[in-house]
């Protein structure tokens, strides 16, 4: 289980304490399992829920009703529906899931309705603080003494990017805890009242990892802290010793290209997605009648929050392929096979613009090798732009056909088409072509060519003013 | 200080009392499913009930004759598989008791209908959902409301759809009619088999759509615990939602030896004491309300019936 952030980062007590239902009836997203019950591809809420259940994606499913749910429809052959529910130490969540088997495959679709997030009742608020005392106690690192000036009294710990700091800490006991981790965004020099201080990020010498304090007071018999226990924790594991010194090289020469990066991106998903829940729950008037003029404020903080969420996924994705030692797992692919499945999750969003995704006709597919889901985030990105830039009513095509004897993919749409000029920066980085405010980044059809190029293939684009947007993906032959 | 030592002792006596009640409702239940065997293997007898071991026998033998006669075969030997399948649903503890929990469920409908005319298909609630807002919320009422329709209808005939079934128990189902039927039919049996698993759909059964109503409402979902607002289905599925058990147990807990298991459903579902004294006494007008509920909090209530056993449909 991973530690929540204290309320010192984020106000959760004061968005909850209205009480809120996160979420909406409806369809809520998707996701396909492999033969072998895997989570092949997911879309948020479930996404989000086998990575905390400590799951990865890729990979076998994490929550064990639904894992249990898939494999007998994948055994029995039928559509069946279960009623998922899990809690953790904030929130309550629950959705209604439809498990289909796929057609002529082995694998099951899933389908999310209903994703509820609901806090936890105020009675279990004191329960559960308890709890994440009790886990962060096992879960720290760096356990020290402290009196009532929070000087060290003693310190324990091992780690080995923390054997710097620790015996400074050692050698120094009797001086403030601050001398030697330093808590961010702390402008006022110790002493600083603990409750500023428990919860607050700090960086620890020596180590790369984000960090977190916890003071838990020691009362005394007036009911003022004697003394504290300091607790460091943090949300990584540590690193194992002997990779430390290759990761360590690898990690200066990227350091250059860390942007949100992959510590910071977790914990600011977390507040972005209660800001659109919130939000949502305002617009869909879930607490009660209200003005259309704020239901519609509320729609637009939905919007940006979304836009702010999809940004947070670009730079994590901008963050892998730039790193150095990022490579792909080349496989047999059926190309019909990704497109089929790309169209099929963004089907709803194409209609909702009345948007028509045509296929290729027949089911003989081509094949070439590459990474099954890099080509299908590659073809998901090509056909969501499509949705995106072109008037409603109009089609977009794809076509799988060879080129120059290797397998080539086409996403062709009816949209206003791109300038000789346009078609040259399209792939840079941050390259907006002028346009703002529809939510995109800039960094998609950048990191689609780059995963196109690490799998030795390419994206292209044809320059074709006023006939629409051809963007060309070839890859290897199988 | 006084106070406080007493209201630890009252604590922990709410609690040993749940949890005794809670023993000896499990006591019960565990003898629940033995008896119901022995009773359909022996005609005579009344003691458990003769409208819910008809309304039992009376689906186990329906759902017998729609899975032969999905396999397209002639009458000749066709009420001797009948009655061989049946035989065999009535050695799955789970399949029976899910028959039970509809039986009893029929049962409280036919009660609450008597006694304070609350419509067996169309409650309160099921009428605000009809008329949501939602699109989403209002086609899935329409739905449920046409699956309970169809619900009522079939109980009043002692009957059950074969897609009707929870998946697994169809799944059992399906086994048994293999099972049952000679080298002959093997191919015909495959047939069928393959035909009914294609058509079905969980989440389109009332069970599925019930529980999409419930699961839509979010916290809202509280308001399906008031029995004569949500009408006996869902407020059954909210009961089972809300208290993280199976939906079979949910409805047996509404009978009444198993007083104890309701009580801390409903508080684990997070209803407050006041409205779940509210519930019991609608349930179960004769008895004396339990008190000191209040100090009861939801999350021990969870636990305490996660700890009880379990019922054999779970």
């Amino acid at each position: 289980m991973r530690s929540e952030p204290r309320p010192f980062l984020l106000p959760v007590a004061a968005i909850r304490a209205s009480e809120k239902v996160f979420g909406k009836p409806g369809f809520a997203g998707r996701a396909l399992t492999d033969a072998d019950d895997r989570l092949v591809v997911a879309d948020q809420p479930l996404a989000g829920l086998q990575r905390r259940c400590g799951g990865d994606l890729p990979g076998l499913i994490a929550i064990p009703a639904l894992l249990e749910a898939v494999r007998k429809s994948r055994r029995y052959g039928m559509k069946l529906a279960r009623t998922l529910s899990a809690q953790d130490s904030e929130d309550r969540y629950t959705a209604f899931i439809e498990i289909v088997p796929r057609d002529g495959e082995p694998g099951c679709q899933i389908s999310i309705h209903n994703w509820r997030v609901t806090p936890l009742p105020e009675a279990n608020q004191q329960l559960a603080e308890e709890r994440r005392t009790a886990i962060e106690r096992h879960a720290a690192e760096i356990w020290a003494m402290l009196d009532a000036e929070q000087r060290l009294q003693a310190v324990q710990g091992s780690a080995p990017d923390l054997t710097q700091t620790l015996s400074a800490m050692q050698e120094g006991l009797g001086r403030p805890w601050t001398d030697f981790v330093v808590p961010q965004g702390m402008s006022h020099m110790q002493p600083v009242h603990w409750r500023l201080l428990d919860g607050a990020a700090v960086t620890i010498e020596g180590s790369e990892r984000a960090w977190r304090a916890h003071l838990l007071p020691r009362l005394g018999q007036a009911g003022e802290p004697n003394g504290f226990e300091l607790l460091l924790v943090s949300d990584e594991a540590p690193p194992e010793p002997q990779r430390n010194r290759r990761n360590g090289d690898a990690g200066k020469a990227t350091s250059g290209t860390r942007l949100v990066g992959r510590e910071v991106a977790p914990a600011l998903r977390q507040p972005i997605s209660r800001i659109i829940a919130n939000a949502e729950s305002i617009r869909t008037r879930l607490a009660g009648p209200l003005a259309d003029d704020y239901a519609d404020y509320a729609s637009e903080i939905t919007a940006a929050g979304q836009h702010l969420l999809g940004l947070l996924d670009d730079l994590s994705d901008l963050e892998v392929v730039e790193s150095p030692d990022f490579s792909t797992a080349p496989d047999r692919i059926d190309l019909m096979e990704v497109a089929r499945q790309a169209a099929g999750i963004l089907s709803v969003r194409g209609k909702e613009k009345g948007i028509r995704l045509v296929l290729p006709n027949g089911t003989d597919g081509l094949e070439a090798t590459a990474e099954f889901r890099r080509v299908l985030q590659i073809l998901l990105n090509l056909l969501g732009n499509a949705i995106a830039y072109s008037p409603s009513g109009s089609e977009v095509w794809v076509r799988i056909e060879p080129h120059e004897g290797k397998p080539r993919v086409t996403v062709a749409d009816q949209g206003p088409g791109l300038s000789e000029e346009d078609a040259g920066r399209i792939f840079d980085k941050f390259e907006r072509l002028g346009r703002s405010g529809d939510g995109g980044s800039g960094l998609g059809l950048y990191i689609s060519r780059r995963l196109a190029r690490a799998m030795g293939g390419d994206l292209s684009v044809e320059a074709a003013p006023g006939q629409g947007a051809r963007f060309m993906l070839d890859l290897p032959a199988a | 200080m006084i106070e406080a030592a007493a209201s630890v002792a009252s604590n922990e006596t709410v609690e040993a009392v749940a949890r005794q009640e809670l023993a000896r409702g499990d006591a019960r239940a565990e003898t629940v499913v033995p008896i119901l065997r022995h009773l359909l293997a022996n005609d005579d007898n009344s003691v458990f009930g003769d409208d819910i071991l008809a309304r039992v026998r009376g689906m186990a033998e329906d759902l017998a004759r729609q899975l032969v006669e999905e396999t397209g075969s002639d009458d000749a030997d066709g009420d001797e598989t009948v009655a061989a399948i049946a035989a065999l649903f009535y050695e799955n503890e789970g399949f029976l008791a899910h028959l039970h929990a509809l039986a009893m469920e029929w049962q409280l409908t036919e009660r609450m209908l008597a006694r304070v005319t609350l419509d067996p298909v169309l409650s309160p609630l099921m009428q605000s959902l009809v008329a949501s807002s939602e699109e989403a919320t209002q086609t899935v009422a329409m739905k449920a409301l046409a699956a309970q329709a169809r619900f009522v209808q079939g109980q009043r005939r002692m009957t059950l759809p074969l897609c009707e079934l929870p998946g697994d128990h169809l799944h059992f189902a399906l086994l048994c009619l293999a099972n049952c039927v000679g080298e002959g039919g093997a191919q015909a049996v495959a047939r069928a088999e393959g035909a009914i698993r294609a058509r079905f759909d969980e989440a389109g059964s009332r069970l599925g759509l019930l529980a999409q109503l419930i699961t839509g409402m979010g916290s809202g979902a509280i308001a399906a615990l008031s029995l004569t607002h949500a009408g006996c289905a869902l407020f059954l599925t909210a009961l089972a939602i809300g208290s993280n058990q199976d939906r079979d147990a949910a409805v047996l807990s509404t009978n009444d030896g198993q007083l104890a298991r309701l009580l801390l459903g409903l508080r684990s579902a997070g209803m407050k004491p006041d409205a779940i004294c509210e519930q019991l006494v609608l349930l179960h007008p004769e008895i004396t309300l339990p008190t000191g509920l209040e100090r009861l909090d939801a999350e021990r209530a969870a636990a305490i019936l996660a700890a009880g056993g379990s019922y054999p449909g779970v």
